[in-house]
């Protein structure tokens, strides 16, 4: 019978405690990207030139229908022909963010949609003009609207991640694999890694429920 | 034959594009089938009325909704050997993920699709003298099938892109082609942008019959 045997834990925690923290950078550092970009993409599809339209229905697609990985090795390997010269850490931070962008883009639509066209004949009777009415008015509302669907993206982008080890990223997934060959003990260590996943996904849903409960509107 | 001659793409390239792509198709297309027996299976016992009964499929269903499937991949495939349990090859071993993994999402999607029924479909069913099975094959599984589809769909789409996870552990699949030939011709460009299109060949379609769906389906009480 196989005795389950966690000793390595002890051994290689620090290595552990730097893999977790390079993945939370290479999490929240794209998804401030996925954020921006996808906002920016979002109020691109809901703009009334066609041209921009069209550009931000581009992105979106191609993003949603090709997988993760073969973006972030067409980035991989694709940037330093462009002469971008960048570490396997950015390379993964910028595919990530470009990949949640697309999800956020279509969360964040559906959020503009919520918003009546009551609230723009408001703005516009109070004298805003149309930037300031998405500033101050449309993207608030929006925003809060699609907290909740972005968490979940959130989660998922979390998942995603793991995926930047192929590029030799030592983030958490690296970290195990590292480990799982040092000590030959493959099952437990991915058992663990699963688990650190599952504790990070649930703390993130938990709390992401408290803070809609405090930001929820009714429109 | 130089070094320069054999780094080019050539026509015989056309045939490992083949294959790779039937590799990515028939993984896909046996993993999405399993998981959505074994998601279906688990989907209807989480609509049990019993809750014990109704919370056992969350043990395995939690852990893999919220783990990535690269992890479970691994799991499976390298740690399973070594406790002494079945050795499976790579593809056998991407199939048992993907279709565990699909399972676990399928399950969730039936599961809501079935709650987001109104109750009083289910009382009109009983107040005319159905059992609880005739309600639910006669008027709930109908209703909740059009919540369903577009869903499942989009859920094929994203295990699909999954899949391309197997080049990860040796299966040369469309993603492992696209590395091994753009590491040979150097020119990832190229190599990617056709990856890219067979990528997007296999799941646009599926969107759009998705969004077509979810719109013909729409329905209000």
């Amino acid at each position: 019978m196989y005795q389950l045997n966690f000793s390595f834990v002890g051994k290689y925690l620090p290595m552990m405690v730097s893999g977790v923290k390079l993945s939370l950078v290479i999490i929240v550092g794209s998804m401030l990207i996925g954020i921006v970009l996808g906002t920016v993409f979002a109020l691109f599809r809901q703009s009334k030139s066609r041209l921009l339209q069209a550009a931000a229905s581009i992105w979106v697609n191609v993003l949603r229908n090709t997988p993760f990985l073969v973006q972030l090795f067409f980035f991989y390997y694709g940037l330093p022909l462009l002469g971008i010269d960048t570490s396997p850490v950015a390379t993964s931070i910028i595919a990530l963010g470009i990949n949640t962008s697309a999800v956020n883009c279509e969360i964040i639509r559906a959020g503009l949609l919520a918003v009546k066209t009551d609230y723009y004949e408001c703005a516009k009777a109070l004298g805003f003009n149309r930037f300031q009415t998405v500033r101050l008015i449309v993207l608030p509302i929006a925003l809060r609207v699609a907290f909740k669907p972005l968490t979940s993206n959130f989660v998922n982008l979390a998942l995603t991640s793991s995926t930047a080890f192929s590029i030799t990223c030592m983030e958490i997934m690296g970290v195990a694999k590292t480990i799982s060959s040092n000590t030959s003990r493959p099952f437990e260590v991915y058992i663990l890694i699963i688990l650190l996943y599952c504790i990070f996904t649930y703390t993130i849903s938990f709390a992401a429920k408290l803070i809609d409960r405090r930001i929820a509107i009714k429109l | 034959m130089n070094f320069y001659q054999y780094s080019q793409l050539t026509f015989n390239d056309v045939f490992q594009f083949l294959n790779a792509g039937w590799v990515t198709l028939s993984l896909t297309l046996l993993s999405i089938f399993l998981g959505t027996v074994l998601g279906t299976a688990l989907g209807l016992i989480r609509c049990s009325k019993n809750r014990v009964v109704s919370a056992l499929p969350l043990l395995l269903i939690e852990p893999l909704r919220n783990s990535p499937l690269v992890a479970q991949l691994f799991l499976i495939y390298f740690g399973l050997p070594t406790i002494g349990l079945i050795m499976l090859d790579a593809f056998s071993a991407a199939v048992l993920a993907i279709s565990l993994n699909t399972a676990a999402f399928f399950a969730v999607l039936v599961h809501n699709s079935v709650i987001s029924i109104p109750q009083t479909q289910w009382e009109a069913g009983y107040a005319l003298g159905h059992g609880r099975l005739s309600v639910f094959c006669h008027i709930i599984l109908q209703q909740s099938l059009r919540l369903l589809i577009p869903q499942a769909i989009t859920l094929y789409i994203t295990q699909l892109q999954c899949t391309s996870l197997v080049s990860l552990i040796s299966l040369i699949d469309l993603t492992k082609l696209g590395q091994n030939l753009s590491n040979r011709t150097l020119q990832p460009f190229l190599i990617w942008g056709i990856v890219f299109v067979i990528y997007f060949a296999l799941s646009y379609p599926f969107s759009r019959l998705s969004k077509y769906l979810e719109k013909r389906f729409a329905f209000d009480y």
